[in-house]
């Protein structure tokens, strides 16, 4: 029978193991050479400042997107806010009677193209419409039209506070329409053989 | 004595320009045979243009027009009578007034620019336009469209269940009597409505004001709205009516001590809703900012 060697040896307390332990040889000559095999960053940084810095980029990106997605939908829901992805670019040309300043561009609610052609082209030529009216008569047309953009200024923001508002909406509804019989009726009656 | 005399030339030149004004004006008188149901269509650009029906199936036509205007023309065939007065394209020269007969039961179309429109015992059709002058209309039993720009609409019905439909941008419009179905639109003009037995109204304003006052159908439906114009609506109804009665901003009041209840807890808007008598008709009110008023007695 042999004697059973040390690493053979039953261990039965931690305290019977040795406080430490040298290794047969050197070990860093290996690990340096295996660490220079690895390619050095550009920038000279470790893969773990590398990762730390992707983390950064990242987290900023994150940042910037729920920032761009925030005023995406707050644009988008939030009536009065000219430019929003969900509705036509405004291509009016301007217009004779001048809005109110606090006026909403109608474009946030009303976004179907056959409207804004019909509605550019009314426009367009409503200038030398009304000036081919009687001054008393342009006055009171003027009157008119400016009442309607005041009750759709007046409508757009009342609905930018309660959006949902079925009321405000049909009457905004309503006064689109009205804005559109007047615009003709004002292009018809400009043309005197044709009337109204 | 030099300014004396230039006195004296400028008086002179104004006796001649009144008195070739004087030759220019003009009378035209003519009579055609019409039937009795056609298509009357008249057209004057300032002036004035008075129709009146009477039972004879002829068209009689008496003009009188200045200086300015290219005359009167006039053609019938087939049951279809067309008279025109001819003038320059500008507004506000030669002006011609019109006094025409036809049957009463004809199709009456006017076209006018600031000519004012009257019509009287005409019962067919009537189709009647003007850009900035004033109509005023009989109405009978039969359609009757009414539009102007700048021009008020008065319209005298006699309960008689017609067909009205009226709108303009900035006139008034007001009607006397009416009956049958009324629909009236203007956008700063106001709508004042006396009813006679109605079945049915309808009023949108921007920001004029509307009043109907007067008696319902039974089941009748009244419809009225505008932003900020107020709205008041008296009539009574046989049966009575549902009513509902909705505002933005703007203050409802009743005869019938009923309080408006708040839309919302925290924002603002009113609605008033209930029934009187029976509920047969139907009362409808919308406004942004204009007040409401709803009685159901004048």
């Amino acid at each position: 029978m042999t004697e059973p060697s040390n690493t053979d040896r039953k261990v039965t307390s931690l305290r019977e193991l040795p406080q430490s332990i040298e290794p047969p040889h050197d070990l860093w000559p290996g690990i340096e050479a295996r660490l220079g095999a690895i390619p050095a960053a550009a920038d000279g940084a470790t893969p773990a400042q590398r990762r730390a810095v992707r983390m950064r980029w990242l987290a900023a990106a994150a940042m910037v997107a729920c920032v761009a997605i925030g005023v995406w939908v707050g644009r988008g829901l939030l009536p009065g806010t000219a430019g929003s992805g969900v509705v036509a670019v405004n291509t009016n040309p301007p217009q004779a009677v001048q809005p109110p300043v606090n006026a909403v561009p109608h474009e946030v609610y009303v976004s179907d193209p056959r409207y804004q052609e019909q509605r550019a082209a009314l426009v367009r030529g409503l200038q030398a419409r009304l000036a081919a009216l009687p001054p008393a008569e342009r006055d009171k047309v003027t009157a008119s039209l400016q009442a309607i953009e005041k009750a759709k200024a007046d409508l757009e923001q009342a609905l930018g506070h309660d959006p949902s508002n079925a009321l405000l909406q049909e009457l905004l509804v309503n006064t689109y329409q009205d804005e559109m019989r007047v615009l003709t009726d004002v292009h018809e009656a400009s043309d005197p053989g044709r009337g109204i | 004595m030099r300014n004396g005399l230039c006195l004296a030339g400028a008086l002179l030149l104004l006796l001649a320009g009144t008195a070739a004004s004087a030759a220019n004006d003009q009378t035209f008188d003519r009579q055609v045979p019409a039937q009795p149901r056609g298509v009357v269509e008249i057209s004057n650009v300032s002036g004035n243009i008075e129709v009146s029906g009477w039972d004879r199936s002829e068209v009689s036509v008496h003009a009188e027009h200045a200086g300015g205007s290219e005359g009167v023309e006039m053609s019938s065939e087939g049951g279809h009578t067309a008279i025109k007065v001819r003038q320059p394209a500008s507004y506000g020269r030669g002006q011609a007034r019109l006094q025409v007969k036809i049957p009463k039961d004809s199709e009456l179309n006017v076209s006018a620019v600031s000519a004012d429109v009257t019509t009287s015992g005409v019962l067919g059709v009537q189709r009647l336009s003007a850009i900035s002058g004033k109509i005023t209309a009989e109405i009978a039993g039969a359609e009757v469209e009414l539009k102007t720009v700048s021009g008020s609409v008065q319209v005298k019905g006699h309960g008689q269940p017609a067909r009205l439909r009226a709108s303009t941008v900035s006139g008034d419009v007001h009607l006397e009597h009416g009956g049958g179905d009324i629909e009236a639109g203007t956008v700063n003009g106001s709508l004042i409505a006396s009813l006679d037995g109605a079945r049915s109204v309808r009023a949108h304003t921007t920001s004029g004001e509307v009043r109907v006052e007067g008696t319902l159908a039974r089941g009748a439906t009244v419809e009225a709205s505008s932003v900020s114009g107020n709205l008041t609506v008296r009539a009574s109804a046989d049966g009575g009516f549902a009513y509902e009665v909705s505002s933005f901003s703007g203050h409802i009041s009743d005869c019938f001590n009923k309080n408006p209840e708040r839309v919302s807890e925290y924002g603002p808007g009113s609605r008033l809703s209930g029934t009187r008598g029976e509920g047969a008709g139907h009362v409808r009110l919308k406004t942004m900012s204009g007040n409401v008023e709803l009685c159901d007695r004048r």
